[in-house]
């Protein structure tokens, strides 16, 4: 340990000056210009990964499809993380099911199942009468994309395909239609 | 990297798996600290487990009060089911709280048991990291160093693992000073100025960190805080405990 007061200042000093400028040069807007890329990262502010997969009768989505390319304005995208046996899941289906009729034209909301099987989609979407595309990601490729932890998660993408949102819980339906048109308005 | 482990038709999310590992070993390392430091072991546990319950209480409401829309028309999604939605810092500020009254209740000696809290604190601030590795969303900043690891297709540092480092440190220097503790309260001081300074430095590559306004990483400005406060009262304690064995 050491003796004097004046040891320990310098050791308080040296901590202080050596940590402030660390902090400094950590800081956000010192690192962005210097390497700025609009990388693909399941994070808010960032550009959504970009996945391919279908449905239980074989039809083909594509993120890309909705996004905004070469003059084309894109669609906001909704990815509803679920699974059969999860019951929040199952609780806000119905408000999905009809915020994706409300906003048919101008949103897109696509379920994306984790780790079931094609045939579970099937029969699930056949008892409650789903009726936007629930997509099957049964070896995770796209739950891994997006990291997804907990379920329900649900991801708000803009048309320009950058994330908006990670909501992680069960969502009713006034907060699914104001976080839709919070998406189209911008 | 592997969000879940699936064992046949069971999937287990890792991260939760290892978090509860975590909780299992900070109970255990809690009682045999205590007997190693010559503390109660019944009251340390105690401790510990208060601050674990709380916490978790104290997470799950933080999150329920950010996002109470979702919430108010199914007041039973509270409590059931708690497969998601909880708040870190919820649940910090809760066990922390909790472990303060339980400590007044029971007067007990803060100094000695925050000594032996340490240990237990960095181990399970570990696991935490171990999990957010494994399982986590969370991921570093590019680079093209060796050790980078591929993370959403892009190199990036290993941060969580550097974050491990950190805490390893901190344990390492907590068992070489608990053999030579000059007053109570010094291993708990010590081992925060270590595991503070070592996640000042490592957060500097997490990309997913909490960016305060202005851009400032916020975990950066509060360690900082905290090892200045530790060092100071770490002289404090050092030199009242040479005036004392003058």
């Amino acid at each position: 340990m050491m003796n004097s007061r004046f040891e320990w200042a310098i050791i308080f000093l040296i901590v202080l000056l050596l940590g402030g400028a660390w902090i400094v040069e950590s800081r956000e807007s010192n690192i962005e210009p210097k390497n700025f890329l609009l990388t693909e990262a399941p994070l808010v502010g960032h550009l959504a990964p970009d996945f391919t997969a279908q449905t239980t009768d074989n039809e083909t989505y594509a993120l890309k499809e909705y996004i905004a390319s070469e003059g084309e304005n894109g669609r906001p995208v909704v990815l509803n993380f679920w699974a059969s046996w999860c019951g929040p899941c199952r609780m806000e289906m119905p408000a999905f099911d009809r915020a994706s009729l409300k906003f048919a034209d101008r949103a897109a909301i696509l379920g994306i199942n984790q780790a079931e099987s094609a045939e579970t989609i099937k029969r699930f979407a056949q008892t409650t009468g789903v009726t936007y595309p629930l997509l099957v990601d049964e070896d995770q490729n796209i739950n891994n994309k997006y990291a997804v932890l907990n379920l329900p998660t649900t991801i708000f993408i803009d048309g320009e395909g950058v994330i908006r949102e990670v909501f992680v819980g069960t969502m009713n339906q006034a907060v699914l239609e104001d976080k839709i048109n919070a998406l189209l308005e911008e | 990297m592997y969000p879940a482990i699936n064992l046949g038709p069971l999937v287990l999310p890792t991260a939760s798996f290892i978090i509860l590992i975590g909780v299992w070993v900070c109970l255990v390392l809690a009682e045999r600290i205590a007997r190693r430091l010559g503390l109660d072991a019944d009251i340390m546990s105690g401790l510990v487990t208060t601050g674990i319950i709380a916490g978790f209480i104290g997470a799950r409401l933080t999150f329920v009060f950010l996002y109470w829309p979702a919430y108010q028309d199914n007041l039973l999604g509270i409590v059931w089911p708690l497969n998601s939605g909880f708040n870190i810092w919820g649940g910090i500020f809760f066990g922390a709280a909790a472990m303060f009254f339980y400590a007044r209740a029971k007067q007990i000696p803060a100094a000695p048991y925050l000594d032996a809290l340490a240990p237990v604190f960095v181990s399970g601030l570990m696991f935490v990291s171990l999990a957010d590795f494994l399982g986590g969303p969370g991921f570093g900043t590019f680079t093209q160093m060796p050790w980078g690891i591929e993370s959403y297709d892009m190199r990036r540092h290993p941060v969580q693992l550097y974050e491990i480092a950190a805490g390893a440190v901190a344990l390492i220097a907590w068992w070489y000073y608990q053999k030579r503790r000059v007053f109570e309260g010094q291993l708990f001081l010590i081992t925060t100025i270590i595991y503070g300074l070592g996640r000042l430095f490592v957060d500097a590559y997490r990309a997913n960190t909490w960016i305060a306004s202005g851009g400032w990483h916020g975990l950066q400005i509060l360690c900082l805080l905290a090892v200045l406060v530790a060092l100071f009262l770490l002289m404090r304690g050092s030199e009242n405990a040479k005036i004392a064995s003058a």
